[in-house]
């Protein structure tokens, strides 16, 4: 069994494009200090990023927690929003609802999720149409990819 | 652990402690004991900007003069196309490579034909890398100490090609090996250097090995010998140099900010200067952004190497004359292409080993290392978050973290302790 070495709670506002991505840059740092190898590191950031993008593009509001344990980092990203209706189009790559403005900025090109899964050791989704989105997402620390 | 090599030196007597240098230090490599900055060695990525801040001339360039050269029977000057913006407008660059003779090289290398190589040989790499994107330029040294010391992960996109300078060093020992019938170990081929850090990178290349330089000198040391003689140049008419060192446009893009002029459309480029806009992007790349751009060209120095730390003039002012220069050249000239036709097929630009990660010490097991983790995030609790540097560290932040690795003392600061306020008091009031 492994064991929780550290937790952290972020709360993530809808259509907050100035502050998105701070709080992968965040844990970014904090694995850096902790000497986590760097591919590892790698990966957890894509997975926050992408998640945190898409709290702030779909949902109302949300939180992301982060959980590092002696084997590996935990992401959990739990959103109060319009909820996703088919899960298995939503993991397809190029599969997107963004709008012409949020592909403007860069993004909605449907390579979100399908992004956290291919990063992620372990990947669950789940959601309820007009309820909320939960994605966890596991890391190994040993770095096998 | 590797002992860095660095381009500059604090002169204690002359450091007033006055932590200007260890604010402006983009890696916060800086400390300030004993009224005395103090650099940390594996931290520091040789940007300069503590050069630049300080006010008082205590940190200086180690630099070499032209005489320390003098063991060598054939001196060749490498000169960075930056030189070219840093005189008066009448003075041509034939007159420059004229005034670099004037002042003791023995010949001035024609530089432009490995920057058009450099060119060509990127966007072949770009063609053929089949790994993540953007591949990142290896030009500027800054940034790949930047890379090592805060990206390590990026290292894999930095581009496994020498830099220009690097590949006419090797040039020019070949060429005047041949031409001379004397040994390679008897020709220097000096870069006539716009940064400091470019010097550091052929003291100690980041990619390991030797550089293929034997050193370089500031444009600064040699600036007002060389204006001296090439204004002379201009005006009777007559130049010693036997080339025009810039005849083609794609020579002036190197230094310029804007992303090299010569590089094929179907390639998405994308350039980015200063440190601070460097690190931004660095930390977009990170997050899996940008993929979509082919080649990333990132300088150190707001606006390019023109505004590199070893320059005489005002970085706009130069850029404008190198523009001027470039408004009636062709993009690229017959005698350069015919040259590198020639080379192009037979060398070899790639690096043999990537530049490695700078690596920090990691002492303990993880369980330890976040316990001291939230020490420190304990200790920065209780300061004052004003990061007012009266402790010797940059910030807050910092100073938390040295107190958990045992290089400070919560003492350090003046919120916490009277008696750091009566040890500034002695250290700085007594010099009014």
């Amino acid at each position: 069994m492994s064991e929780e070495l550290l937790s952290r709670s972020f709360t993530l506002h809808s259509h907050d494009f100035d502050r998105a991505g701070e709080i992968s840059t965040e844990i970014k740092a904090m694995l850096k200090e902790l000497g986590i190898d760097s591919q590892v590191i790698r990966r957890v950031v894509v997975v926050c990023f992408e998640a945190e993008m898409n709290v702030v593009m779909y949902a109302d509001e949300g939180t992301l927690t982060f959980v590092l344990t002696d084997e590996d980092v935990g992401i959990e990203i739990a959103d109060r929003g319009p909820g996703i209706g088919d899960l298995d189009r939503a993991l397809e790559e190029g599969w997107s609802t963004a709008t012409d403005e949020m592909r403007e900025m860069g993004f909605g090109f449907g390579m979100g999720l399908p992004n956290i899964r291919r990063n992620s050791d372990s990947f669950d989704l789940r959601s309820e149409v007009g309820v909320g989105t939960t994605v966890t997402s596991r890391i190994r620390l040993d770095g096998l990819d | 652990m590797t002992e860095y090599a660095h381009g500059f030196l604090i002169r204690e007597d002359d450091c007033a402690g006055c932590m200007a240098c260890m604010r402006a230090c983009p890696t916060d490599a800086i400390r300030v004991r004993e009224g005395k900055a103090r650099a940390i060695n594996e931290l520091c990525i040789d940007c300069g900007a503590c050069l630049t801040t300080c006010s008082q001339g205590a940190i200086l360039p180690t630099s070499r003069t032209l005489d320390e050269f003098g063991d060598y029977a054939f001196k060749v000057a490498v000169p960075s196309p930056v030189l070219f913006g840093q005189f008066p407008l009448e003075v041509r660059p034939e007159h420059i490579a004229h005034g670099l003779l004037a002042v003791g090289f023995d010949a001035v290398w024609d530089f432009g034909v490995d920057l058009r190589l450099s060119t060509l040989a990127i966007a072949d790499y770009v063609d053929k890398w089949s790994g993540p994107r953007p591949v990142i330029s290896i030009t500027c040294p800054v940034v790949v100490r930047l890379l090592q010391v805060s990206y390590p992960k990026l290292l894999e996109q930095l581009i496994r090609m020498k830099p220009p300078r690097e590949i006419a060093g090797s040039a020019v020992k070949r060429h005047y090996s041949l031409e001379l019938g004397l040994p390679e170990e008897q020709i220097a081929a000096i870069y006539v250097a716009a940064c400091q850090a470019k010097t550091v990178s052929i003291e100690q290349p980041a990619e390991g090995g030797r550089s293929a330089l034997d050193g370089s000198v500031g444009i600064p040391q040699i600036y007002n010998s060389v204006l001296a003689a090439a204004r002379d140049a201009a005006k009777q008419g007559e130049v010693r140099a036997d080339f025009d060192p810039v005849r083609s446009a794609s020579m002036v893009s190197w230094s310029t900010p804007r992303p090299l002029a010569d590089l094929p459309r179907h390639h998405r480029y994308m350039s980015v200067t200063g440190l601070p806009n460097v690190i931004q992007v660095f930390d977009d790349v990170e997050k899996g952004r940008l993929k979509n751009i082919d080649y990333l060209e990132c300088s150190a120095c707001w606006a390019g190497c023109g505004n590199g730390n070893l320059t005489v003039d005002n970085v706009y002012l130069s850029q404008a004359k190198l523009q001027s220069l470039a408004k009636d050249l062709p993009s690229t000239d017959p005698i350069t292409e015919a040259e590198v036709a020639r080379r192009y097929p037979n060398e070899d630009f790639s690096i043999e080993h990537a530049p490695e990660p700078r690596t920090t010490v990691v002492v303990g097991d993880l369980r330890e290392r976040v316990r001291r983790m939230q020490e420190a995030g304990r200790i920065e609790s209780l300061l004052p978050g004003l990061d007012c540097g009266l402790c010797g560290a940059p910030s807050c932040r910092v100073m938390a973290h040295d107190v958990t690795s045992g290089h400070a003392s919560k003492g350090d600061c003046v919120f916490l302790s009277k008696r750091r306020i009566d040890e500034l008091r002695r250290l700085y009031l007594r010099k009014t």
